[in-house]
């Protein structure tokens, strides 16, 4: 896989969360794969992340966001993402990603219209089909106090 | 049909078959800054646990109702809390959350304190008087500082009950948590889930006993177990009918639902656990392993949650601004894979991703939007009134989804915001 090919499978992966095709997105996962956020750079087995989902958890989460109403997406998340600076680095392959978040609604509801925006560099790993096996997204703010993170990032 | 700032003791009305807050607990800046003065720096607070300083200069650094401290384990081994504020012109002397340090430097004019808060030297000291270092010029420290099973409490009044008699009550549930491990030792992860929300601190603690709100609220992760196979949607609703609430003194209080029922959700279901039930038995007995698996969010007030699976710190900024901390738990004694698995239950639900913690905090935002409603003026807390018992200074619920924890919180923040 060259960057270029990368980039492009990167971007079609954010359009498929922007345009709320989450099954699709859940397709792009290998059976063994992790979408993990963590918050230290401690072990997961020891130390919390905000995201260390495995595929079944993954499915859970898709489940979550597009079969039930949760208050925290209600109303649901309007996201963009932006990928850049992609690079490849042995297996893995490196980038940036920009993620702006809104949940519609007048600014008098607490908690509402408001575009917050998310910068984080990202690790992809696929497998020789072009599955995403892992990705890892450091937020630059991943270890400070947050309100609602219950988007796809 | 302006509002008024009520008086505290005005705000909160506790009489017969009625049990309601004023809405200006929520929203007025004046009530936020009294709480502080009247609550925060009188009563013993949580500040940290002793799992976070092994080891002499080990530090972190954290609020005392909104004041800034330093919580350290000095070169004695004792635990000191003392403000973050340089005697000299009162900037912060550490800023870092936690580390290790012998001494801070004020980054303003280069005062130097120890890890005990003692003044240790003074940049270009000429200016001063030759004895001057002597006099008592050391970070000012929280009067009281105790601590009972790891947890570090901190008194900002030199008088006033000891930790013991503030404890004394709920202790034994205190030791509840603390003894599912079967050494009775428990430690926090390095890293913790963090929640802003714009809102009151006061939301937080009327919801983390509440048990009225999982069926409406966690609707969602009723749904998720019940996809799962792990229990269904229906049967979950009915388990909430089993168990109670219970009100202490102290404005604590907490969820009482026995092992077996909806105990145990945040705890890992698997046959290994088999294990670990059998460990406790061995190690408390069987009777008192099967009270330690009850499930109790209990509240320590004001500021102190402790869950199956992490402790919960309440740190208030202003009146509509909040911090909540959760520190997932390790229990020592237990094999590391118990402890992976309690922590992987614990990120479905919890945190700011979680499946379950994100819809509470929408409901902290939406009732500080809600409190903007001046002209409705009462929020009620008077489920279950007349299903309640109270004996020997407890009030038990007749229903786990009754306010009896709420109403005990609201005794004690009306008692303490009552007297000048």
């Amino acid at each position: 896989m060259t960057a270029g090919e990368a980039e492009q499978l990167l971007i079609h992966e954010c359009r498929l969360i922007d345009e709320r095709r989450f099954d699709e997105w859940l397709g792009l996962f290998a059976e063994d794969a992790l979408y993990w956020l963590p918050i230290t750079d401690g072990d997961p087995a020891v130390e919390p992340s905000l995201i260390y989902d495995d595929k079944p958890r993954l499915r859970e989460r898709i489940f979550r966001l597009t079969q039930t109403r949760a208050p925290s997406q209600d109303p649901p998340s309007r996201t963009l993402h932006n990928v850049s600076n992609v690079a490849l680095d042995g297996r893995l392959v490196r980038c940036h990603l920009t993620i702006h978040e809104y949940r519609p609604g007048d600014l008098s509801q607490v908690g509402l219209g408001q575009q917050r925006v998310f910068p984080a560099s990202a690790e992809y790993e696929f497998t020789p089909e072009g599955l995403i096996r892992l990705k890892k997204v450091w937020l630059l703010t991943r270890d400070a106090p947050q309100y609602n993170l219950t988007f796809i990032f | 049909m302006t509002a008024v700032t009520f008086s505290a003791s005005d705000a909160v009305v506790d009489q017969a078959g009625d049990f309601r807050v004023h809405r200006s607990i929520y929203a007025d800046p004046a009530i936020f800054e009294l709480e502080m003065q009247r609550i925060f720096e009188r009563t013993w607070v949580f500040v940290a646990h002793e799992s976070e300083l092994p080891n002499p200069g080990d530090y972190v650094t954290t609020t005392l109702g909104t004041q800034p401290v330093i919580v350290s384990r000095g070169p004695d081994d004792d635990v000191h809390v003392m403000l973050n504020r340089c005697r000299h012109r009162g900037s912060v002397v550490c800023r870092a959350e936690k580390g290790h340090a012998t001494s801070w430097t004020c980054p303003y004019h280069g005062w130097v304190y120890a890890c005990d808060g003692a003044l240790e030297g003074i940049a270009q000291a000429s200016g001063y008087p030759d004895d001057f270092l002597d006099r008592d010029m050391g970070l000012v420290p929280a009067p009281r500082v105790g601590v009972y099973r790891g947890l570090i409490f901190a008194s900002m009044s030199a008088t006033g009950e000891s930790l013991d008699e503030r404890l004394a009550q709920v202790a034994p549930y205190i030791d509840f948590w603390a003894d599912r491990s079967p050494l009775g030792k428990i430690t926090l992860t390095r890293g913790a889930h963090k929640f802003f929300f714009a809102g009151n601190w006061k939301f937080q603690l009327d919801n983390g006993s509440d048990g009225y709100h999982g069926n409406y609220v966690h609707e969602s992760f009723l749904q998720i177990l019940d996809r799962a196979g792990e229990k269904k949607v229906g049967d979950y609703k009915q388990l909430r009918s089993t168990g109670s609430v219970v009100g202490l003194g102290h404005g604590d209080g907490f969820i009482d639902r026995p092992y077996g029922g909806m105990a145990g959700q945040f705890e890992y279901h698997d046959p290994s656990l088999a294990g670990y039930h059998e460990q406790l038995r061995q190690a408390y007995g069987a009777e008192r392993a099967q009270a330690i698996l009850g499930q109790r969010n209990l509240l320590v007030f004001p500021n102190l949650y402790l869950f199956e699976s992490h402790i919960r710190v309440i740190r208030p900024l202003a009146v509509d601004r909040t911090v909540v901390l959760m520190h997932p738990t390790r229990l020592e004694g237990v094999d590391d894979a118990l402890n992976t698995a309690r922590l992987r239950t614990h990120e479905r639900f919890f945190g700011p991703a979680g499946f379950g913690a994100p819809d509470d905090v929408e409901m902290f935002v939406n009732g500080e939007t809600g409190m903007k409603a001046r002209s409705a003026e009462w929020v009620l807390m008077s489920r279950g009134l007349a299903r309640e018992s109270y004996e020997d200074g407890v009030w038990r619920g007749g229903h786990s989804t009754d306010e009896s924890p709420q109403r005990s919180m609201y005794r004690e923040w009306k008692r303490f915001m009552s007297s000048e």
